[in-house]
């Protein structure tokens, strides 16, 4: 096992009101791991900094304070991040690509090697079911479609570590078991998956780990069968973390 | 890697023309290109005398002036073509040699339609790329990709600039091959102003993509832009005024703020006079008094401003990466 992604003590302030001269704290010391062959799973209420965890890890947004590690490098480091899949919580493609085209430009803007991404296409159109729709705009597509083109996308670089941010929301009950398939393929494979969502049934089926942050803070940690014990069910035991945070 | 690197490059690139296709750009330039060349197309010019003679200054007279006659009757040959436009629809006597005449249509298509209309609409029509590009839904994608945000911004803004490289040759080599053809003048200093063009759009998208990337607003990027180039001429006008005004009159205070104003932006005014000249011009249109006088005075050099202009260029695209480079997504 390698720790595939990891955080240490991390701090994450927003500019906020006039010319961000305030501060506003969104992550504030949070320390954990994500280990390869895992599955873990990131929960909290709204606002409470799991996308924002997320961005860090793959250099959408700047440390305040803290340490954090893709595969041992330092985040700012890129290279790191061809071993490193994304999928949006709301994924917008240029409306002027067919499928097939929007995974060859996000192929090559993983570095994959072309003929290596022309193979992959036809295979993992195939697995989201849009096989038959590869060369229509994307702009008929609806959001569902959308949706399985962004998990396409997502594994085009066939990485070691896949971030998945709400990756079911707005799919079809076909759509939910394409996506836990391609979470457990993964984990299978030996990748880490980091799963944000707020569907407690999609982290009870997949994930091996969970953490729970509220308020920019991590406010518990530990195996999913750890939460089990505690109450009837895991959705009882889970409640308390979830519920809104003062704003 | 490298290799790879250049393949994304190459993608962007191809996202530029796409994004140009479907947002109707590609189809509206080439269009008003097609108009042009079909105008071209329409002009012929009859009158096969040259006056293009080792040495001497050409005087003009119009055929009917009674010195021109007075001429012809003493044995002067004297031009007595005429140029046609809307395929023989409209008749012009010819003033001047079918060279002349032709060079005079090119003076009009690239200094009026292409260097000043031409230049205004291409950086309003193109400003909606970036802010686009860099609209979070699907940029956060883009940029937790391993290619670096220096890149991807360099990328789409050569794709925007290989975009109006395609619609430049269109348009000049279109409209010159269109000349040529029917008249049989096939003068190729016309096809200097392709990069003199370019040059002038890649200077003010550049601004404009700055502004994008603070903003990620069309709108900021497209009032900017014209603002800035309106500025922009106007320091450049004012300069050259100052420079041929008495300078007493002036504080020098003034004179040094205004002169590095015109050193450190990029120069609009000063395309259309290296125009000007590259297409001698200068025998068919009467320059502004400011951009004359300060050629005689020797206070103008085309080389400096050139690159001067194409240095605040790369300063600004490079301030548009380290922008985009802070930018939390």
């Amino acid at each position: 096992m390698t720790i595939a992604a990891e955080f240490d003590n991390v701090v994450k302030d927003y500019p906020c009101g006039w010319l961000g001269r305030q501060k506003l704290r969104a992550l504030d010391g949070v320390s954990f791991q994500v280990e390869t062959g895992q599955v873990l799973g990131l929960i909290g209420p709204n606002r409470a900094g799991k996308t924002t965890l997320a961005k860090i890890l793959l250099s959408l947004c700047r440390l305040t304070a803290g340490k954090a590690f893709r595969f041992g490098e330092p985040v700012d480091r890129q290279k790191t991040l061809c071993r490193v899949g994304y999928m949006h919580e709301n994924q917008a493609f240029p409306r002027y690509w067919n499928a097939r085209g929007i995974l060859e430009f996000y192929g090559a803007l993983s570095l994959v090697n072309a003929d290596v991404i022309c193979r992959r296409i036809p295979i993992l159109l195939e697995k989201v079911g849009l096989a038959d729709r590869s060369d229509e705009p994307i702009s008929q597509f609806s959001k569902g479609m959308v949706q399985r083109l962004a998990l396409a996308q997502s594994i085009i670089n066939d990485p070691d570590l896949l971030v998945l941010d709400e990756p079911t929301a707005g799919l079809d009950a076909e759509g939910r078991r394409l996506v836990h398939e391609i979470v457990r393929e993964r984990r299978q494979r030996g990748g880490a998956v980091i799963l944000i969502t707020h569907l407690m049934s999609d982290i009870e089926a997949l994930c091996d780990r969970v953490v729970a942050i509220r308020a920019g803070k991590l406010v518990r940690e530990g195996p999913i069968d750890s939460f089990r014990k505690e109450s009837e069910s895991f959705e009882q035991s889970i409640e308390p973390l979830l519920e809104a945070q003062p704003t | 890697m490298t290799s790879r690197f250049l393949q994304s490059g190459r993608w962007l690139i191809r996202d530029t023309f796409r994004q140009a296709r479907a947002s109707g750009l590609l189809w509206v330039m080439l269009s008003v290109s097609a108009v042009c060349i079909l105008v071209c197309l329409s002009v012929g010019v009859s009158g096969p005398l040259s006056l293009k003679q080792d040495g001497e200054v050409v005087e003009f007279l119009p055929s009917g002036d009674p010195e021109a006659e007075k001429a012809k009757r003493s044995g002067v040959e004297i031009i007595r073509g005429e140029l046609t436009l809307g395929f023989g629809a409209f008749h012009v006597p010819l003033g001047r040699d079918a060279g002349e005449a032709v060079r005079y249509i090119q003076m009009l298509l690239a200094g009026f339609i292409a260097d000043t209309a031409g230049i205004l609409l291409a950086l309003v029509w193109s400003a909606g790329f970036l802010p686009s590009f860099l609209d979070p839904a699907s940029s956060a994608v883009l940029f937790a990709k391993p290619v670096p945000r220096w890149w991807l911004l360099l990328g789409k803004y050569l794709g925007v600039l290989g975009f109006l490289l395609v619609q430049a040759v269109v348009f000049v080599l279109g409209t010159w091959l269109a000349l040529a053809i029917r008249t049989g003048i096939w003068d190729p200093v016309y096809l200097l102003c392709l990069p003199l063009l370019l040059l002038h759009f890649a200077v003010f998208f550049s601004f404009s993509t700055f502004v994008a990337v603070c903003t990620r607003s069309t709108v900021a990027s497209v009032i900017g832009s014209i603002l800035f180039w309106l500025l922009c001429w106007g320091m450049n006008f004012g300069r050259h005024t100052m420079v041929v005004l008495e300078s007493s009159n002036i504080s020098p205070l003034l004179m040094s703020m205004v002169e590095v104003g015109y050193w450190i932006l990029p120069k609009p005014a000063d395309f259309g006079m290296i125009l000007f000249d590259v297409l001698e011009a200068k025998k068919f249109f009467v320059q502004a008094d400011a951009f004359r006088l300060v050629q005689n005075e020797g206070a103008f050099y085309p080389a400096w401003s050139l690159f001067s202009s194409a240095l605040f260029a790369c300063v600004l695209v490079g301030l548009a990466q380290w922008q985009l480079r802070e930018t939390d997504f």
